[in-house]
């Protein structure tokens, strides 16, 4: 039945849909994904490097703390990734109640341990010298916990149906809304999740009409939620007035956007960033794109922009080709997750978004994100190496592809799968 | 049935595209807006960043030292030390107790004494004790407590404790000359500072060499040589201060000036104080140097140059003879001496000065105005005026180096006055004007001379950091002020004055016969300020000379309102003159007659 290249494993991998079965295909993963991953953490490890004689000034600890510490958080995210390349999907959307389980658990043993007094805010899950935020695990496992209640709907036909499905969203949207905005006064996190679930559910069909309903909705609770915070409404007025008040709540916004526009045409240089010496605030972390475009300038800057969207399309491109509508909206949730923590990172460096303390996916310093990142992309390459034999776009896109296309399959004799009508694949 | 409650994955992917459209989307835009921050508002952002980064730092430059004259050589009187001033971060320190100790070893003083600062809220920074030496300082650092540190700092140091303290002046706080020649020399002194230009981290230290850095380097200050001698003014310092005992004045000042070129070679005050401690100094008259910036009514010593500017005007010589009425009615007023010597009788040119005749004065001024008459006019005010002030220079500051000089006071030649003609008899006996003691010895320099006024000096020489030494050369100020021979003809009336004193019981007056002393003495009364004079209250004063073939110092001293059994300027002024003389004779500062 299965065609001999499938292996019990590859089966394993795979949805549980028979009719997906029948159609998968397996292939080269996408390499791109793994080229550029690594070009990002490559050029944020270099910028780490290149200011850590300016955070060791401001911080106080040797030179090499940082490079250390991002190396060691690199080496921790490659075993994530090929932990999440490895092990089956399946595996992950089988236990996605352990999962959800952990998240909530991290979450709650993050509120209640006493806080950092440098960070006083409770997301942090302390266990000796590690630490980790509790919301990446939570992203994770709610990302799969999604993938699994849209596919389970779809194929129960009941995407559309506001109470089974639109209902549940919004319920869990409003239980993080109130744990991680308001008890871990997290709201970028929130709105990172928010996006992610409802780009997700959007891409699983949900009718626009709920959607727009939905996302009214959100932005509604997203303004209380400004209104209420003092510290809120001053970032965004940091927003509206960005050197307006400089030297207070607009320090950082004004630093960044002095980094970015200082940096010319052509940068500063590797070494030469003058920003990183104590001006700008969280140079390593969330602050790393505008010393990244005071160092390398505009060309530097569109390249970053152009490596990231590259790896944004590589990403779509699996999702597009994805075998089966968990594994396509798995994906979807992690482009979501990461492109949306970029724009939010990068709009606030540039002065387009309010400042949130959000990290620059893959080249931040920080060990948590980069780690659930890894594991997140892990996840996309190992999808990548699947197909469905007929994607419903085939006629356009599988043209020219060496390794995945009709007559490739042909050859290789696995024509006898080739199902004519791709609607059969989500039939109830 | 799929189809209607399930998404087509067709209509999945249109959502995907549509997603990733708005991702690119905004991408795009951040690129656009990338292109406006750093491309077209380069300049705003460049010129922020610039604003915040580049600062401006002063590198001070090394003041010069002040050296003078000691015998043959010459000594450094003021000299730089870099002493360290300790201070606390108080909420750095974490064990006040064991740091106050620690502290107490290095520095001394009690461990309690510097809890108080150890424990201060509200500040990071708390002196705990300042000069520290650079071992101090040195064993502080060792201690590496993160709540201690040392600031060090250029302080002057005087070896000669205080020397010529009113004349040199200090250099407060802020590294600013004040009084005396630190004042009047501090732009020569300080130098110019470096500059140094820099980008810099948030706390301001700079960063490795960046194009926008620049660097001044700093110009030191340069090295001053006075022409005060190291051994006269000690011994004029020890004089005074005896006499200020001896005479119980309220302050004594002196000065020794060489007429030949304006060098000051001693000018001093007392009390006095010491400039290493002027911190300590309650009473900020201490710092006054009286020679220069006290002028008072000198009295009788005017009548030097009274009689100097009537012999140089031809209106009296030095021979003449006249009769004194021992009284002058003028405006109303009757002027008298003091020493009723006599009564009316016959004098001299001599005598005038001898018995101090305010009545001779005043004849004098007579003969200013119409010779062989007794009437004081138009022409002998105007005469007497332009003398003071064209020739002799009083009524403005001579142009020492010295802070806070005054101008002293003429009254104006205003023939609308009524009483002009009592003011300016006055003038002639030294009332009405008011005259600093370096003024006066400038001006009776000036004729000792023969004739040319040289702006009185401290400077002999000054030499700049790279060694390049520049003299300073005699300013004349004036060069006809007398005719060559009215010094010749006012050295033996003034020697006269000395004798006269010797033969009337001053046995101190007595002086080696191959020297040659000449004086004179004032007795002033002292202005009220509110008008009129102080009865029985007197400022003593003297001026003379001490040389061998010829005038070698001049010497003006006063004694201000002293308490003594007789005349001010003969119980006073006299014995501190007597002494300075006697000292530089017997010291060897004098060339005898050959």
């Amino acid at each position: 039945m299965f065609p001999g290249a499938e292996s019990a494993r590859d089966r394993a991998r795979l949805s549980s849909q028979p009719a997906g079965l029948a159609n998968l295909r397996r292939h080269k993963p996408d390499y791109w994904i793994i080229v550029l991953c690594a070009i990002l953490l490559a050029v944020g490890l270099v910028v780490i490097y290149s200011i850590s004689p300016a955070l060791a000034i401001t911080s106080g600890v040797s030179g090499s703390y940082f490079v250390d510490r991002q190396a060691l958080a690199i080496g921790l995210s490659i075993i994530a990734f090929i932990a999440t390349t490895r092990i089956p999907l399946e595996r992950f959307r089988s236990s996605y109640k352990l999962l959800l389980a952990i998240g909530v658990l991290a979450t709650l043993v993050a509120i209640v341990l006493p806080v950092n007094p440098n960070y006083p805010a409770h997301r942090w899950v302390r266990l000796g010298s590690l630490s980790f935020e509790s919301v990446e695990l939570l992203k994770f496992a709610l990302l799969i916990w999604l993938a699994n209640f849209l596919t389970i709907k779809i194929k129960q036909g009941a995407i559309a149906n506001f109470r089974k499905t639109a209902v549940p969203i919004l319920a869990a949207m409003g239980v993080i809304g109130v744990v991680v905005a308001f008890i871990q006064s997290d709201l970028g996190s929130t709105g990172v999740i928010v996006a992610m679930m409802g780009i997700m559910a959007f891409v699983a069909g949900l009718p626009i009409k709920r959607i727009l309903i939905i996302g009214g909705l959100i932005v509604l609770v997203g303004v209380l939620a400004v209104i209420a915070t003092p510290y809120r409404l001053a970032r965004i007025e940091t927003y509206l007035h960005p050197t307006a008040n400089c030297q207070s709540t607009g320090y950082q916004a004004c630093q960044s956007i002095i980094a970015v526009g200082s940096g010319g045409i052509t940068g500063l240089g590797l070494g030469s960033s003058v920003q990183a010496y104590g001006y700008l605030p969280e140079a390593d972390n969330d602050s790393i794109f505008a010393i990244y475009a005071e160092k390398f300038g505009f060309i530097g800057s569109i390249i970053l922009l152009a490596v990231f969207a590259a790896l944004f399309y590589r990403i779509t491109r699996v999702s597009e080709r994805a075998p089966d509508d968990f594994s396509r909206l798995v994906v979807v949730g992690v482009l979501t997750w990461i492109s949306v923590e970029t724009i939010i990172n990068i709009g606030a460096m540039v002065g387009l978004l309010p400042l949130k303390g959000i990290t620059l996916p893959f080249i931040s310093y920080g060990g948590t994100s980069l780690v659930f990142f890894a594991a997140a992309m892990g996840l996309v390459y190992q999808i990548s190496g699947y197909s469905s034999h007929v994607s419903p776009t085939s006629s356009r896109n599988l043209k020219g592809r060496s390794n995945d296309n009709d007559y490739s399959s042909h050859r290789r004799g696995l024509g006898g799968s080739y199902h004519p009508n791709p609607g059969n694949r989500s039939r109830a | 049935m799929f189809n209607s409650s399930g998404p087509s994955p067709a209509k999945s992917v249109g959502r995907i595209r549509i997603w990733f459209g708005i991702i690119a989307a905004t991408i795009a835009i951040f690129g656009l807006r990338l292109f406006d921050v750093q491309i077209i508002q380069y300049g705003h952002y460049k010129q922020a960043a610039l604003n915040d980064q580049l600062k401006q730092y002063q590198i001070p430059a090394t003041r010069g030292i002040i050296e003078a004259e000691d015998g043959n050589s010459v000594v450094p009187i003021v000299l730089n030390q870099k002493l360290y001033t300790l201070f606390a971060d108080p909420p750095f320190i974490k064990h006040p107790d064991v740091v106050a100790s620690q502290i107490s070893k290095i520095v001394g003083g009690s461990p309690q004494s510097y809890l108080p600062a150890l424990t201060m809220k509200g500040t990071q920074y708390a002196v705990l004790a300042k000069k520290l030496t650079q071992t101090q300082s040195d064993a502080i650092t060792k201690l590496k407590d993160p709540g201690l540190g040392t600031q060090g700092q250029y302080y002057r140091v005087y070896p000669d404790g205080d020397l010529a303290a009113q004349l040199l002046g200090f250099v407060n706080q802020n590294g600013v000359g004040v009084y005396g020649v630190e004042q009047a020399l501090n732009p020569q002194l300080a130098g110019k500072p470096g500059l140094l230009k820099a980008i810099t981290d948030v706390n301001g230290v700079p960063l490795a060499a960046s194009k926008q850095n620049t660097q001044i380097p700093p110009t030191p200050g340069k090295n001053v040589v006075l022409t005060i001698n190291v051994g006269i003014q000690e011994q004029l310092q020890q004089i005074l201060a005896n006499e200020y005992k001896a005479t119980k004045s309220q302050d004594v000042s002196a000065v020794i000036i060489n007429p030949y070129n304006g060098h000051v070679k001693a000018m001093a005050n007392y009390p006095s104080y010491n400039p290493g401690n002027y911190a300590s100094v309650t009473n900020s008259k201490l710092f006054d140097n009286n020679v220069v910036d006290y002028p008072i009514e000198p009295g009788s010593v005017m009548k030097t140059l009274t009689t100097s500017a009537a012999l140089d005007s031809g209106s009296i010589t030095p021979n003449e003879t006249f009769f004194d009425p021992a009284h002058w009615v003028i405006n109303g007023f009757n002027i008298t001496d003091i020493k009723q010597d006599g009564g009316a009788r016959q004098q001299n040119i001599a005598s005038i000065l001898a018995l101090s005749l305010n009545t001779g004065a005043t004849w004098m001024l007579m003969q200013m105005s119409q010779k062989g008459n007794t009437i004081i006019n138009a022409n002998g005010i105007n005469t007497w005026h332009d003398y003071m002030v064209n020739h002799f220079r009083l009524g403005q500051p001579t142009g020492i180096e010295q802070g806070y000089e005054a101008a002293g006071y003429v009254p104006p030649a205003n023939m609308q006055d009524p009483s002009i003609d009592l003011r300016y008899a006055n003038t002639a006996f030294g009332q009405g004007v008011s005259v600093t003691a370096l003024q006066l010895g400038a001006a009776l320099s000036s004729v000792l001379n023969g004739g040319t006024y040289y702006q009185p000096t401290l400077v002999s020489q000054m030499i700049s950091s790279n060694g390049q030494t520049t003299v300073n050369q005699p300013k004349v100020l004036e060069r006809n002020v007398v005719k060559p021979n009215v010094g010749q003809e006012l050295v033996p009336l003034m020697q006269g004055v000395v004798k006269a004193y010797l033969h009337g019981g001053f046995s101190f007056m007595n002086f080696p016969s191959n020297y040659i002393v000449g004086g004179k003495t004032g007795t002033a009364q002292v202005a009220k300020p509110t008008g009129g004079y102080y009865k029985n209250v007197y400022n003593g004063s003297y001026v003379g000379f001490v040389g061998g073939n010829k005038p070698q110092y001049v010497i003006v001293v006063y004694a201000i309102k002293p308490n003594v059994p007789g005349y001010a300027g003969s119980y006073a002024g006299q014995p501190i003159f007597a002494d300075i003389a006697h000292m530089l004779i017997n010291d060897g500062y004098v060339l005898p007659k050959n």
